[in-house]
């Protein structure tokens, strides 16, 4: 959702003098500073590192962008009216009225049959309540995805709402406003209130009217209505941009789906089959409502009838491309990419095909024929819930597009998972699908191919290697077909900005589980990337058995008198310390592990708070994972616990909350987490949304929040919650384990044993304000990296500069010879599992998957 | 000389309790007139309702202060 | 809930009545009939069915023949409520007698008349044999009565003080004023005149407003049949003419309850201190009495059904829906009491995200769910909210229970959930919600205080011990510590007092 406040002038400056004060106090000091960590938190999974002078480019720009962004919010929230006109005449009142104030809508007219349709809408914030057990729920609910923007999907009754966003984006996909407000309409149980249809209206007027088509690689500023081309070539601007010579509009006929079959789908398996028969592809036109309500199967039908729409364009030079762009904004025009792929002779063609036997699912489908309703590739974006098959989609896109692809990633352990499945699922030569990463760095043999890549790798200015310079020519020197952007979630506006304005690409998708900020900037990516396109219902995912279903609870541990007196106390960061160390906590921790690991459960726990990561896995006698872990070591790890039947339980960093892929783990236990980040808590259940044996009869994965009762990490919980709950996950609070103090060689059992923990903690952690920042990339390499571009790891501070040093090893930095011992353990621990190869799970025990990745490292070195 | 002494007992967890002995101690030791045990405490009659208000206010920030049923205006 | 809550709420009642109210009260075939309709469980019917015709009393031990080992605690409560409602008698254990069981005898004679039809006892009302206006008819009836229990209810929620601009505001016209007697000495509301209406709702209101309508019928009765008792009792001339009185009242309404609905009857053939309920009857709109002929008698739906089992109760809802259906044009007051707006499913739906639904646009079950859920918007025939750790712990500021709401929203549940719920083997009520209004009531309670005083520096160990023995005695040591040598009590006169006369024997 877009901010609702004016970005004041000084805004960047502030916010960044904000964002290093909530870095040298993580915590939240004083409820002020919540807003402020919470800021930081969208910013800190990635380094930067850009030269100053574009740092205060990127500021500029990005300040533009916050203005447009309010400015196209219309000033608030939601739709908004001007007059303030919502019907008051013909209201009712009665006793009950009160209770609503101007939120009573009982006035409005029922329909007759009513009791068939499913939708409300509230005129005042257009606020949609769908009924789920109507008998037109399904075609309402493909409706609303395409119009709206979710809000609540419990069992029930479903909530949306229709914003600027949402409808740019619904024009965008080819609805035209009077498709909108027609299907709205008969769906509504009300007549459709007349302020709604006007505010429809408005803000669609100027949604979806221009476009930008690259045609025979000239660029093209498109309309359907001759006169907004006008409005633009009167605009001081853009008019004197036009390329000369070309007098006239060029006409031609609206672009239709014409015939394009997206890959995979049932379509493409009826044209292997049979000749296409396109008449018959509509089941039913009787027109009875259920028919009339398909309204993407009519919209793609419509190259049957006879009202083709003319199109009117004019020509634009590449180079003015962006100002154009640009000014089209500022005028209230927003340009809609779309790239008309099929005449596309200029950039040659790329051979790659999904496998014959590669079907995807409906839900897959349905938001790739969003991208391609009209035959021509969209920009936007694409949500899908981890684990439900976006990088699918995206290869999906690719095969159906077959120009050359540029895929952006998070890191570079994705890059090689990118890799592996584009082989997988498509017939593409492997010798076309390239990698440049810190590592490697190849091209593909032929004319085109597929390029996969780290956002850092494309937008880290400093530094670079001879070979990376050149690699980045490349990819700078040509047109690329399609540019998939994974988890865009994660990585800062200022960041896609720069990918974007040095990459050159034809069409752009975005693929995420959770497009969700705790700053606003997520407005920021529907003008970057595009609108969003589709986002899935988790639970719909899960009931269809595409991802796991999922039992989460919270597990409320009430702290030991000495512990919460010290809480009481403590720093705002010291009291995140102890909140993770309460040694109930620790019991609950302890508990749970040995019960889901008698039922055969393999179980994560994660800690974002290195100290408790480290003491709870070394006294339980567990594998970890930390920023500090060695690339060896994390694959010998994690290799383990895929496959050694003796180590079931891993404790993580948070740099495993994204981009790691454990279809084995069927259990989630978080000890500790940040703050109240709605994102971390919807990625983290990501991990086990995938488990393997998810289609077992009666299968669930669990995932537990164990909480410090009456601490601020209550708070924090429910926050985090929020976005879950409101996709119908519902978080039993337990608030007693049964027979816990049974458990054999509990933890911490006496209160001496619990007081020494306290009096360790607090001296382990009386220097450690700024130790646990890590790196984001798991497979990254740890420590700023020697040579090459990666330079992960390096971290900004903040305006200041006060940079913050690097974390690896930093426990033994931390509190002396105390850690030193841990660390020796830690080895032996990690060591352990060393020995244990050698002799029995062994080499052969070596999954495939790292097998794969240890033959495509080194071949890729051999390359290089 | 046995002495009857006028107060408010206050029975509760721990948790709570040490809540209270930090309010109080933070506050010129203007609440509680003894600490009796792990649960409870003997108080100033006058002082329990601002007791009870500073609790309120102290446990809130353990929980998520209501959104707005819509993004109100 | 609720046939068992509302039964508690009567047999209550009952259960405080002396043998010889029974005695009299079952000379009444009619009210012979309803008790045994309406009070008595299973069980507890076979066993009645049984005695009935039996020509000599039954041995106890045989009744172990007809009941199944694992049956035997309910075996238990259903003798025990037969006997409590005096309906059986036992004899007493001896050496040298077995144990016997027989029914009552006035019980006895008045059930198998009720059954057989015999008799001239009028026990069953006498039809009006005069010419009767043909509006009246059953949606009239109906119609008349849920406007006279609106009314009632009305009253009873508009006196919840709402902050910011007030709630539901006073519409309509009020019950009639012996009716607002009634509230008031029932303590369902009190006079504070601070308040819009003059009174504002009690703890006991708020627990009358969530039950089911049969219920609050009921609870509304007994009150009034108690103010009328107490009224008697203060009126000096004879206690025993006042025990008639409730005891033939209490009758009566039994009576009601067995009439046809749409029938006229014959005020005439009332005795006078029946004739004298009558415009009590009509406020509450449990008769209807047309201006124009006195001698008819018509008994509401709120009447009929005063004994009927809880399938029965869905044709009050059914009936109220028909009413509101004839009314189209009073979009107001669609629908009806709490529950029965939705005809004979449920209205309310409660997701696990904590937002709540309700199908109804009756203002009064709006302003029951605004008791404990945050509104927010009002669609023609359905309304949103949530509920919030505010919105529930207001409502357990105001007295009602965690309890309360969740029983009210289990009986409230849309067909949908329970469908969900029968579909999944899950309850009905989302789990984790339950357990969240559970933990917000907790909440409110996680600092507890007593007034009272400390007791401390005592003079010997023995003076301690002492004191506090007899604190603990008369039952005001609320705690202590031998530790200390200190203790708290909750009152301190009595211990004033021991402690004088302690020193003076010393």
């Amino acid at each position: 959702m877009p901010p609702k406040r004016k970005a004041p002038p000084g805004q960047a400056t502030a916010s960044k003098a904000g964002r290093a004060s909530a870095k040298s106090t993580p915590g939240p000091a004083t409820p002020r500073s919540v807003g402020s960590s919470v800021m930081s938190e969208a910013e800190e999974d990635f380094d930067e590192d850009v030269s100053e002078a574009q740092r205060q480019r990127e500021e500029l720009l990005s300040q533009e962008a916050d203005e447009f962004v309010t400015k196209f919010t219309f000033g608030g929230k939601r739709l908004q009216s001007q007059n303030n006109d919502t019907g008051g005449e013909g209201r009712r009142q009665d006793a009950a009225t009160a209770f609503f104030r101007k939120r009573d809508f009982s006035h409005l007219p029922l329909k007759p049959d009513h009791q068939n349709r499913p939708l409300w809408i509230d005129p005042d914030s257009c606020t949609v309540v769908l009924e789920r057990f109507n008998p037109l729920a399904e075609q309402a609910t493909d409706f609303l995805i395409t119009i709206a923007e979710p809000k609540s999907r419990p069992t029930f009754l479903h909530e949306y709402a229709l914003t600027p966003h949402s409808l740019y984006a619904a024009v965008s996909v080819g609805l035209r406003p009077r498709d909108i407000i027609n299907t709205l309409d008969r769906f509504l149980k009300t007549s459709l209130p007349d302020i709604v249809r006007k505010k429809i209206e408005d803000h669609t007027r100027s949604f979806g009217k221009v476009k930008l088509v690259l045609k025979h690689n000239k660029y093209f500023v498109e309309s359907v209505d001759a006169e907004v081309l006008q409005t633009l070539l009167k605009d001081s601007v853009i008019g004197g941009l036009r390329v000369h010579g070309s007098d006239n509009f060029t006409t031609s006929f609206a672009p239709t789906m014409g015939g394009l079959v997206i890959p995979g789908t049932q379509n493409a398996a009826g044209l292997h089959q049979a000749n296409l028969r396109q008449a018959g592809k509509n089941p039913g036109e009787g027109g009875n409502a259920s028919n009339e309500a398909d309204l993407f199967t009519a919209l793609n039908e419509e190259d049957d009838d006879d009202d083709k729409e003319a199109v009117h364009a004019f020509e634009i030079s590449d180079a003015n491309v962006e100002t154009v762009q640009k000014r089209c904004l500022d005028i209230g025009f927003p340009i809609l990419e779309e790239y008309d792929f099929r005449n596309d002779d200029v950039n040659p063609n790329l051979e790659i095909d999904l496998r014959p036997n590669t079907q995807i699912r409906p839900y897959q489908e349905k938001s790739l024929s969003k991208m391609f309703g009209n035959g021509r590739a969209k920009s936007g974006i694409i949500v899908l819930p981890c684990g439900a098959g976006k990088t699918l989609v995206g290869i999906t896109a690719a095969c159906t597009i077959k120009k050359g692809v540029i895929v952006l990633c998070t890191s570079s352990m994705s890059v090689v998972q990118w890799r592996q499945e584009f082989l997988k699922w498509s017939n593409i030569n492997p010798d076309d699908v390239a990698i440049f990463t810190a590592e490697s760095k190849n091209k593909f043999s032929g004319s085109t191919g597929v390029i996969v890549t780290t956002y850092s790798m494309v937008t880290n200015s400093r530094e670079r290697s001879h070979d990376s310079k050149k690699m980045m020519d490349f990819l700078r020197g040509r047109e690329w077909g399609l540019m998939l952007l994974d988890e865009v979630h994660v990585v800062p506006a200022e960041m896609f900005r720069r990918v974007i304005s040095s990459i050159k690409s034809h069409s752009k998708l975005g693929l995420t589980a959770t497009l969700l900020r705790e700053d606003d900037k997520i407005s920021h990516l529907n003008f970057l990337i595009g609108p969003k396109l589709y986002e899935a219902n988790w639970m719909e995912l899960s009931q269809q058995g595409h991802i796991a279903k999922v039992q989460c609870a919270e597990v409320w541990c009430p702290m030991p008198t000495e512990f919460y007196d010290e809480y009481l106390r403590a720093t705002a960061r010291m009291r995140r310390t102890l909140y993770a160390m309460n040694p109930r906590k620790f019991q609950a921790c302890q508990y749970l592990i040995n019960y889901h690991e008698a039922r055969g459960d393999k179980i994560i726990v994660f800690s974002d708070e290195l100290y408790s990561l480290k003491q709870y896995a070394l006294k339980l006698k567990k594998v970890f994972i930390y920023g500090g872990t060695s690339q060896a070591e994390r694959m010998q790890v994690l290799e383990n616990f895929q496959h050694n039947p003796a180590v079931n339980t891993l404790f993580l960093s948070k740099i495993g909350d994204t981009s790691l892929d454990l279809p084995e783990a069927t259990c989630l236990i978080q000890i500790s987490s940040h703050f109240g980040s709605r994102r971390q808590e919807a990625q983290r259940l990501g991990r086990i949304l995938r488990a393997k044996r998810r289609n077992d009869e009666g299968f669930n994965a669990f995932f537990y929040s164990l909480v410090s009762k009456d601490t601020q990490e209550m708070y924090y919980s429910s926050k985090r919650q929020a976005f879950l709950v409101d996709q119908g996950y519902a978080f039993k609070v337990i608030t007693q384990l049964a027979n816990i103090e049974n458990t054999p060689d509990l933890a911490f059992a006496t209160p001496q044993e619990s007081r020494e923990l306290l009096q360790r903690t607090l001296v382990d952690n009386e220097r450690g304000a700024e130790d646990d920042v890590e790196t984001d990339d798991l497979f990254g390499r740890p420590g700023r990296g020697s040579g090459g571009g990666g330079g992960r790891g390096g971290r900004r501070g903040g305006a200041a500069g006060n940079g913050v040093r690097r974390t690896a090893g930093m426990l033994s930095e931390l509190a002396g010879g105390h850690d030193m011992a841990y660390i020796e353990q830690n080895k032996a621990a990690n060591k352990g599992l060393r020995g244990a190869k050698k002799k029995g799970a062994g080499a052969d025990g070596q999954s495939k998957f790292f097998k794969g990745l240890q033959r495509e490292k080194d071949k890729s070195k051999s390359r290089g | 000389m046995v002495k009857a002494v006028r107060g408010v007992l206050v029975e509760c967890e721990p948790a709570i309790k040490s809540i209270l002995v930090h309010i109080d101690s933070t506050n010129n030791n203007e609440f509680i007139i003894e600490d009796l045990d792990e649960t409870h405490l003997f108080v100033k009659e006058t002082m329990v309702h601002l007791l009870k208000q500073k609790l309120e206010d102290r446990l809130k920030e353990t929980y998520r202060p209501e959104e707005p049923l819509e993004d109100s205006e | 809930m609720s046939v068992a809550q509302q039964s508690y709420q009567l047999s209550e009642y009952l259960e405080k009545l002396p043998g010889t109210t029974f005695r009299k009260l079952y000379q009444q075939p009619s009210t012979a009939f309803a008790i045994f309709r309406r009070m008595l469980p299973p069980l507890a019917k076979v066993f009645v069915q049984a005695l009935l015709y039996m020509p000599s009393p039954l041995l106890l031990a045989d009744l172990d023949v007809w009941v199944r080992g694992e049956g035997k605690m309910q075996r238990d409560r259903a003798l025990s409520i037969l006997r409590s409602l005096h309906i059986i008698q036992i004899t007493p254990p001896g050496k040298d007698k077995p144990q016997e069981m027989q029914l009552t005898t006035n019980f006895k004679n008045s059930l198998r008349l009720a059954l057989e039809g015999g008799g001239s006892h009028n026990s069953f009302g006498v039809p009006s044999t005069l010419p009767v206006d043909p509006r009246i008819d059953i949606a009239h009836l109906d119609n008349y009565a849920r406007k006279k229990w609106e009314d009632i209810l009305h009253y009873v929620v508009n006196s919840v003080p709402v902050h910011g601009e007030g709630g539901g505001g006073s519409f309509g016209g009020g019950p009639k004023a012996s009716v607002k007697d009634v509230l008031l000495i029932g303590h369902l509301v009190e006079r504070r005149h601070d308040t819009r209406g003059g009174v504002s709702i009690t703890q006991a209101g708020f627990t009358f407003l969530l039950q089911e309508a049969n219920a609050q019928v009921w609870t509304l009765l007994l009150l009034w049949l108690e103010a009328a008792d107490r009224a008697n009792k203060g009126a000096a001339n004879a206690a025993n003419a006042a025990k008639t009185d409730s005891i033939d009242m209490l009758s009566f309404l039994f009576m009601l309850a067995s009439l046809e609905l749409g029938r006229a009857y014959n005020t005439d053939a009332l005795t006078d201190p029946r004739r004298n309920m009558l415009p009590a009857l009509v406020d509450f709109g449990l008769i209807y009495i047309p201006r124009e002929d006195t001698r008819q008698y018509f008994p509401t739906r709120l009447a009929t059904t005063l004994t009927s089992s809880a399938s029965a109760l869905r044709s009050v809802s059914s009936g109220f829906s028909a009413a509101a259906a004839n009314n189209p044009g009073d979009a107001s007051s669609l629908g009806t009491t709490p529950d029965t707006s939705a005809a004979s499913k449920g209205a309310i739906i409660i997701e696990t995200n904590y937002r709540i639904y309700a199908y109804t646009s009756s203002p009064l079950q709006i302003a029951v769910m605004a008791l404990f859920a945050h509104l927010n918007l009002r669609f023609p025939g359905m309304v949103t909210g949530r509920l919030t750790r505010d919105s529930i712990r207001r409502a357990i500021g105001f007295g009602i229970t965690a309890d309360q709401i969740v029983s009210y929203l289990a009986s409230h549940a849309h067909e949908q959930m329970v469908r969900a719920a029968a579909a999944t083997g899950r309850p009905v009520l989302p789990p984790t919600v339950v357990d969240q209004i559970r933990l917000w009531q907790l909440e409110n309670e996680r600092m507890r205080t007593s007034a009272g005083f400390m007791f401390k520096d005592f003079d010997s160990l023995e003076e301690y011990v002492s004191l506090s023995a007899y604190a603990e005695e008369i039952g005001v040591l609320v705690w202590r510590s031998d530790k200390k040598r200190m203790f708290y009590a909750s009152k301190i006169e009595q211990l004033r007092d021991y402690l004088k006369s302690r020193k003076k024997a010393e």
